[in-house]
């Protein structure tokens, strides 16, 4: 298993000059189980691309262990790969698929056998390995990949969206069996998605990369309480963060314009004095935006309730708030409490998890607990 | 609008059953979802609502009058389809004016009057830059939108809505489907609404029908579709992760019964849960067996006993979710998911520590096995 830098790399495709990943480092460490995660296009697959040797590296260098490896192929940088489509050869058998990658390395028949039976066991695959991989449903199919991909003890493992697109049974099962794997092999893996929630759900770390640039890289927690711009803000959570004009009131306090009333939300955290008296945004997690049915004291920015979107455990809320654009705000709330439709409520964040944005920087600096 | 009822409804592809002796209405201004996987006859049901396939048996009615013979320009339905079918000569804008052009509806519209309706609703569902490009200049996304927008720009008597939201990314399939809702209870629309997607049916309905291979499996509202599960299969349909199934046997112990998945998984079920769990019984290899469903929020996880009722598992894996955990444990051909709450909830326990398991009785339910749980 190996420690994974990427250290100033680029991707140029000459054809038109298009940069598909800029000046781009960061680093997976051993044993470390990290997503790279981001929209279409931004550049998440040409850099799983130049790890895994199958595209060549424009400038930078890419190390596995301290060694750089931009000159070595994909075979001899010993790099596990499984992919969306299973690219499995139907006509060998389950066990065969498996097998292949040893076939290869000619290996004794016992030990082909003892690997793939071992590695079969962990993937509860023995009752099909004579079976024929067309024969097998889709998660399944995974399963046999993911075998194939594992059973040469690779220095890294890179993912691309290999469950994305099952149903949500087989992904809450694949998705164990993959956190499992990494875990019992010590895996160092890395993981593209552009699936935030398959990534939070999986990973160490996260590497969020949009318009060829990486923009944050940080655990699941400092991504989610500490985002390093609004789009790493927007792109993570789901619903998305709500955004609301505000004017900072003070060194703790931001205000919101609802008509008559002013409200004034209190916030934790260290701010710019040059900021007091400024228009920015304020932002919100729907799961942290609590509501009230009464007033309280000052704290709270009053709205009514337009859409309920029941979800199974929690709903969703979308609230109209009384604020000078009439500003709508979703809110995570637990089913069992029950809200009807126009009714008037009162919103409130705590301190703790108000975000504050200049355009797109947050101003707010708030240290990790 | 209108109430759509359909009674007894079957349809036969040659011997083939498609839907078989389906009866639900959609009462007038109501929001109605038919959910079911890949195959289980929710097109067909609503294309012949639409008029677009004939009814084998059956009858349907809107607003009690039946249709069965009447051909789809009579019906007065608007329908979006899952592949589009839009004119691909005509313009956007002149793709979502087409239904109010129809002389069959008699609208006759000025030329101000069908701009500002194409607008507004194009503006509603965020198309309206594209009202000046041909179809083939629009990614899949940007044409569903514009194929929902023409079945959303007429007052129909029933919208018919094949999973018109289907092809969007995920941001903008959340955002559309608020955007739905808030159409429906605008206009106090009879929609009817094809998903596999059970989170849309959930969060859109006002009733749903949960189907399979052509029957009904239940049907209700979405709190009660996902709180109490009238089948394992609709269990196993509805949640992320799907409701717990757990195979097991039945023992009945100096007038108590227990339900016994294996050796270290066995609980004494409460009385009153004790009829459901004898009428779920069924007789396999010699002993009593049942199938108990509970869901992963209501599993209670501990490191010490919780109760008499609790027991130990190996943590199998932890996956995360945004600020609750997904602990799971491998079972015999299953897994079992317990939810738990606090962002720190995943650090608590390590790989193949043994933790105390606690099911909460009030959530608890017994079925007859009809899926085969290891197929996947």
């Amino acid at each position: 298993m190996s420690r994974v830098d990427v250290s100033h790399c680029w991707k140029i495709y000459p054809r038109g000059n298009v940069v598909g990943v800029k000046d781009l480092t960061f680093t997976c460490n051993d044993k470390e189980f990290l997503a790279i995660l981001g929209p279409s296009g931004g550049g998440k697959s040409s850099t799983l691309r130049m790890v895994a040797g199958l595209e060549e590296i424009s400038r930078g260098e890419i190390l596995f262990d301290g060694e750089v490896v931009n000159h070595l192929g994909p075979a001899e940088r010993n790099i596990a790969l499984a992919f969306e489509s299973y690219a499995l050869y139907q006509r060998l058998s389950v066990f065969e698929n498996i097998a292949f990658p040893l076939r290869a390395r000619g290996l004794s028949k016992t030990e082909v056998d003892q690997k793939v039976t071992s590695i079969a066991e962990l993937l509860d695959l023995k009752s099909v390995l004579n079976k024929s991989p067309a024969s097998l449903a889709g998660g399944h199919q995974q399963r046999v990949s993911l075998a194939r991909a594992f059973i040469r003890k690779p220095n890294v493992t890179l993912l691309d969206e290999p469950i994305s697109h099952m149903d949500q049974r087989v992904r809450a099962e694949l998705r164990a069996r993959i956190r499992r794997l990494h875990d019992d092999l010590g895996l160092t893996t890395i993981y593209v998605t552009h699936d935030q929630a398959e990534a939070i759900s999986l990973c160490d770390r996260i590497a969020i990369i949009n318009r060829a640039e990486l923009q944050q890289i940080g655990t699941v927690e400092e991504i989610w309480n500490q985002p390093a711009n609004r789009f790493v803000a927007a792109f993570v959570g789901e619903p998305a963060m709500n955004f609301i004009t505000g004017r900072l009131e003070s060194r703790q306090s931001v205000a919101i314009d609802a008509g008559e009333i002013k409200s004034v939300l209190p916030f934790t955290g260290e701010i710019d004095t040059k900021y007091v008296g400024a228009e920015v945004t304020i932002g919100a997690r729907p799961q942290q935006v609590k509501i009230s049915r009464t007033p309280l004291e000052q704290a709270c920015v009053p709205g009514s309730i337009k859409i309920m979107e029941f979800q199974g455990e929690f709903t969703v809320l979308t609230i109209k708030l009384k604020d000078r654009d009439a500003s709508e705000v979703k809110a995570v709330v637990q089913s069992a409490e029950k809200y009807s439709s126009n009714e008037p409520v009162w919103l409130h964040v705590n301190p703790d998890r108000i975000h504050l944005f200049d355009k797109e920087t947050p101003i707010l600096r708030r240290k990790s607990k | 609008m209108a109430e759509v009822k359909l009674e007894n409804v079957t349809k036969l592809y040659g011997n083939k059953v498609a839907v078989r002796e389906v009866s639900f209405s959609c009462r007038e201004g109501e929001f109605l979802s038919i959910a079911g996987p890949t195959g289980a006859g929710k097109s067909t049901i609503l294309k012949m609502l639409a008029g677009i396939e004939k009814v084998s048996s059956g009858k349907i009615t809107f607003n009690d009058r039946v249709v069965n013979d009447l051909p789809p320009q009579e019906r007065n339905v608007s329908m979006a389809f899952e592949t589009y079918n839009l004119y691909p000569h005509f313009k956007v804008y002149d793709n979502i004016a087409f239904p109010l052009r129809a002389p069959r509806w008699g609208l006759k519209l000025s030329h101000q009057e069908e701009r500002r309706r194409v607008e507004e609703i194009a503006r509603f569902l965020g198309i309206d830059e594209l009202l000046d490009r041909l179809p083939q200049h629009l990614s899949g996304g940007q044409k569903q939108r514009v194929s929902l927008a023409r079945a959303l720009v007429r007052r129909p008597e029933a919208y018919l809505l094949d999973e018109p939201i289907a092809h969007l990314d995920a941001r903008l399939k959340f955002s559309t489907q608020t955007l739905l809702k808030e159409f429906a209870a605008n206009f106090k629309s009879t929609i009817i609404y094809v998903t596999h997607d059970y989170r849309e049916a959930l969060a859109l309905s006002d009733r749903m029908v949960v189907l399979r291979k052509g029957v009904i499996e239940q049907e209700g509202k979405p709190e009660e579709i996902y709180n109490r599960p009238a089948t394992d299969f609709v269990g196993s349909l509805i949640g992320e992760p799907p409701m717990n199934l757990v195979d097991g046997e039945i023992i009945t112990r100096n007038g108590a019964a227990w339900f016994k998945a294996h050796e270290d998984f066995s609980i004494q079920i409460r009385d009153d849960k004790v009829e459901s769990l004898k009428k779920a019984a069924q007789q396999a290899g010699g002993s009593t067996v049942a199938r108990l469903g509970i869901r992963c929020e209501h599993i209670r996880l501990s490191h010490q006993k919780l109760s008499d009722n609790s027991f130990q598992l190996p943590v199998y894996a932890i996956v995360h979710e945004a600020e609750s955990s997904v602990v799971t444990f491998e079972l015999k051909n299953s897994f079992l998911y317990v939810r738990t709450r606090g962002e720190k909830g995943h650090r608590d326990y390590g790989l193949s520590e043994k933790a105390w398991l606690d099911l909460d009785q009030d959530h608890l339910f017994f079925y007859r096995s009809t899926v085969d749980l290891s197929k996947m």
